[in-house]
């Protein structure tokens, strides 16, 4: 699991690649602990190379969005595979997250 | 295929090896891409619980997983050396109020991508099916 953290104007994509399970997860949190710290106001979560998540890696995305909402901060996910979209939908995780089809439509008007 | 049954030690590599060697088994049945990736998470996940839940991370308790085919299902049963948990009790994590929390995910995923899911009395031993032919 590897996170590129790229900075475009005055918002953040995050590349995620590899699987986010109970292995990778602490790792995940970590990448992004620097950026909610410094309150970071919007970050695109670009999820397409991303091929698994466990629970586990739901709730460090649920984490993340709600460490970022306390200071009101705002997050969108974007490119996540089929699979891994369903567990969004299964989940009803879909109503927590803005879930953006691909990186250019999340970026855009955000 | 036959019954076999493996016996895993309680540590967080034993979560990938046993869906690992499930799906390295059933590869002969052609499974396709989106069966073979739920079979994966709700393998892990109840090995997960296995370990974390049942057996409290104790390196001395094991996890039995034990599978097989019949008539087109595959059977997984895993089973870990604790006291047993109530599956009722966990909160369903899709209402409004339990959205934000972070547990209960993993056996609500299991009962929806499983055709069957059934859990002993005492609560230390889950049994699943899902269809693969």
């Amino acid at each position: 699991m590897a996170v590129r953290i790229e900075s475009k104007k005055d918002l953040t994509v995050c590349h995620i690649d590899g699987e986010i399970d109970i292995n990778s997860s602490p790792a995940v949190k970590k990448s992004f602990d620097k950026l909610i710290s410094q309150k970071t106001p919007k970050i695109v979560i670009n999820l397409s190379k991303v091929t698994y998540v466990d629970s586990s890696g739901l709730a460090t995305l649920v984490e993340i969005l709600k460490n970022m909402k306390s200071y009101g901060g705002r997050m969108r996910l974007a490119s996540m595979s089929p699979k891994i979209k369903s567990l969004f939908e299964i989940t009803k995780l879909e109503k927590l997250f803005e879930i953006l089809a691909d990186e250019e439509s999340a970026v855009s008007n955000f | 295929m036959k019954k076999k049954g493996i016996r895993f030690r309680s540590d967080s590599g034993s979560i990938r090896e046993s869906s690992s060697r499930i799906l390295k088994d059933i590869d002969s049945y052609g499974i396709g891409e989106k069966t073979g990736f739920e079979i994966k998470l709700c393998v892990e996940e109840a090995v997960r619980n296995a370990i974390i839940h049942g057996n409290k991370s104790d390196p001395k308790k094991n996890v039995l997983v034990s599978y097989w085919v019949d008539g087109g299902i595959l059977n997984i049963e895993i089973e870990d050396e604790g006291a047993g948990f109530d599956h009722e009790s966990v909160k369903d994590p899709t209402k409004e109020e339990n959205l934000l929390r972070n547990s209960g995910r993993g056996v609500y995923l299991i009962k929806k991508l499983m055709d069957r899911v059934h859990y002993n009395e005492k609560g230390n031993k889950i049994s699943m099916g899902k269809r693969i032919k």
